[in-house]
């Protein structure tokens, strides 16, 4: 319990201090925005009248309305018209339901390519590279005979909880049910979900993206997803059914949407990637996993990387076209195939040096965990059955109820092998100095201990 | 040398761990994948309960001769951790419970 307590002193201290110092404050969270809008008289009955208007109606019906254009136009200038949603956050579901419920009003129609409803991606490859290197202790850039995919599940395997997720995974999507269904699909990809949503990149991006010199290495990359039960399929279905039954869901939408504008080929870069930022591009990648468009490799060839969900432009009629393209943004995305390489390789792209030195990126004493933002919201609506990552103070008599203490909650494992210092803290060039830092700790420590009634 | 490798060897029950491939560990997989194998190493002399000095005290007056005892606790795991999963050499996927120890005790 002390210990409990000391350790959200840390925590606390650490999100204070990211408040006073963090890089320009991010876009508001679309649950934040309707509690604002909420209070506001006028806001709060224009998003109602909304609502109502879309329920169960198509964009014409809604332009037809003068009062549902009215509340349109209204909530164009509210806090919710630039909201945005953090993928793995808490009510991820209701936030991506809110964004949707003002943009799909808002768009022109069906759109080929949609506008990401998740906030940008700041961090780069290299963080990744950099953290990675931290966990083995070796320098993932030298060139090893090794197998590296076969690294890469050494790696998950003796951390907890990639390991444990990992298993998860594993164990569901290879579970025989009977002779004719060979396993949930529908289970499988739910584990799936967990595991790329609640993993550090770090461990699942060297899974999926490692390099590979045999063919026996590429078929364990083909493999890392279990293809038998999350992607394969007895028939292949035409890409543009596929993608209607996806924007049907508001999180497949989402994820599909946040592939696209973070992997859609460019040519005004040498990269061939949106703002050539690659981490961003196979972060949407990995967020398509475990969803009907679920993407993966098509073969196990090591010389040409081909990736495609599982369907064919075949039955396309009239729309052949627009199905090939859609298709071609997975099979031949020179983005996506940059983003791979350069992963496999421990490449990126350092246009813009932002990294500070390592040496005054490790702090003494106060230590912070990995991916903060990604691991402590990841209570995702659609799935409540999994193991929180809060139960382990929750047995201590802590009650993580309160939003506050639930976003200060982390498993004892994840305590003790995922504590490293955090990157986005660090941006901020002028706070760089970790001697800086532990004095401004403290002097909060004297404001924190009454606060906590300690 | 000695006297290092007496006192480990006199460490109380607890838990330890080793990397190990899928292989090396016997159960007939083959698989080059590396697993944490946790066990439990140590003595139990300070669990030692009335039970096992009774059961001492029956052995040497021969009220108990032919049946198999154990009249000193034992150092196992309480406690057992989650599945471990792996892909073998033939890209099969296997499962496997109860495989490493999560909590040690003398029972």
């Amino acid at each position: 319990m002390i210990l409990a307590n000391a350790f959200c002193i840390v925590l606390l201290v650490d999100e204070m201090l990211r408040s006073l110092a963090g890089p320009p404050p991010a876009p508001l969270d679309c649950v934040r925005a309707t509690e604002l809008c909420a209070a506001d008289a006028g806001c709060s009955s224009r998003y109602r009248t909304l609502r109502q208007c879309l329920a169960g109606r198509d964009r014409n019906t809604l332009l037809a309305n003068r009062e549902c254009q009215l509340a349109l136009g209204v909530l164009q200038e509210s806090p919710l018209e630039r909201c945005r949603c953090k993928r793995g956050m808490k009510k991820e579901l209701q936030c991506l339901q809110i964004y949707w419920s003002i943009h799909l009003g808002l768009a022109e129609g069906e759109e080929f390519y949609e506008a990401s409803p998740y906030e940008p991606v700041t961090s780069r490859l290299s963080d990744i590279f950099r953290l990675a290197s931290i966990f083995s202790g070796m320098d993932p850039a030298t060139t090893s005979k090794s197998n590296h995919c076969l690294d890469a599940a050494k790696a998950c395997n003796l951390n907890d909880n990639c390991k444990r997720l990992r298993s998860g995974y594993i164990s569901t999507c290879s579970r025989e049910l009977s002779a004719t269904e060979p396993c949930s699909r529908r289970k499988c990809h739910k584990a799936l979900r967990q595991f790329f949503d609640r993993v550090p990149g770090e461990f699942t991006f060297r899974l999926l993206f490692c390099s590979c010199k045999d063919p026996a290495c590429a078929e364990r990359r083909r493999q890392t997803i279990v293809p038998s039960c999350s992607y394969e399929d007895k028939e292949k279905p035409n890409c543009l059914d596929l993608r209607g039954a996806c924007r049907a869901d508001h999180l497949c939408r989402s994820r599909l949407a946040d592939f696209h504008t973070n992997c859609q080929a460019t040519f005004q870069s040498l990269t061939n990637c949106p703002g050539d930022n690659f981490q961003a591009c196979l972060g949407s990648y990995a967020g398509l996993i475990g969803f009907d468009i679920t993407p993966n490799y098509v073969d196990a060839s090591t010389t040409s990387i081909t990736i495609s969900p599982w369907c064919s432009c075949k039955g396309s009629g009239n729309m052949e076209e627009e199905c090939e393209k859609f298709l071609r943004d997975f099979t031949e995305n020179p983005c996506l195939r940059n983003a791979i390489q350069a992963f496999g390789n421990g490449t990126d792209v350092n246009l813009a040096p932002k990294i500070p030195n390592p040496a005054t990126t490790v702090l003494p004493k106060v230590k912070s965990p990995v991916l903060l933002d990604d691991v402590n919201d990841s209570n995702t609506a659609y799935d409540t059955s999994v193991i929180s990552t809060c139960t382990s103070l929750q047995e201590q008599g802590l009650k993580p109820n309160q939003s506050k203490e639930q976003s200060l909650c982390y498993s004892q494992a994840q305590l003790t092998t995922d504590v490293m210092p955090d990157q986005k803290t660090f941006t901020d060039p002028k706070a760089g100095s970790s001697r800086q830092r532990e004095s401004r700790i403290l002097l909060l420590i004297p404001i924190l201990i009454p606060v906590l009634g300690l | 040398g000695r006297r290092k490798r007496a006192r480990a060897r006199h460490k109380p029950c607890e838990l330890r761990e080793l990397e190990v491939s899928v292989s090396e560990l016997g159960l007939g997989y083959e698989s080059d994948e590396t697993v944490l194998f946790r066990y439990c190493s140590g003595t139990c002399e300070a669990a030692v309960r009335s039970y096992d000095l009774s059961l001492k005290s029956m052995r040497s007056r021969r009220k108990i001769r032919k049946e198999k005892i154990r009249a000193r606790p034992c150092c196992r795991p309480l406690a057992y951790d989650d599945d471990v999963s792996f892909l073998d050499a033939y890209n099969r996927y296997y499962t496997v419970n109860e495989l490493s120890a999560k909590e040690c005790g003398c029972v």
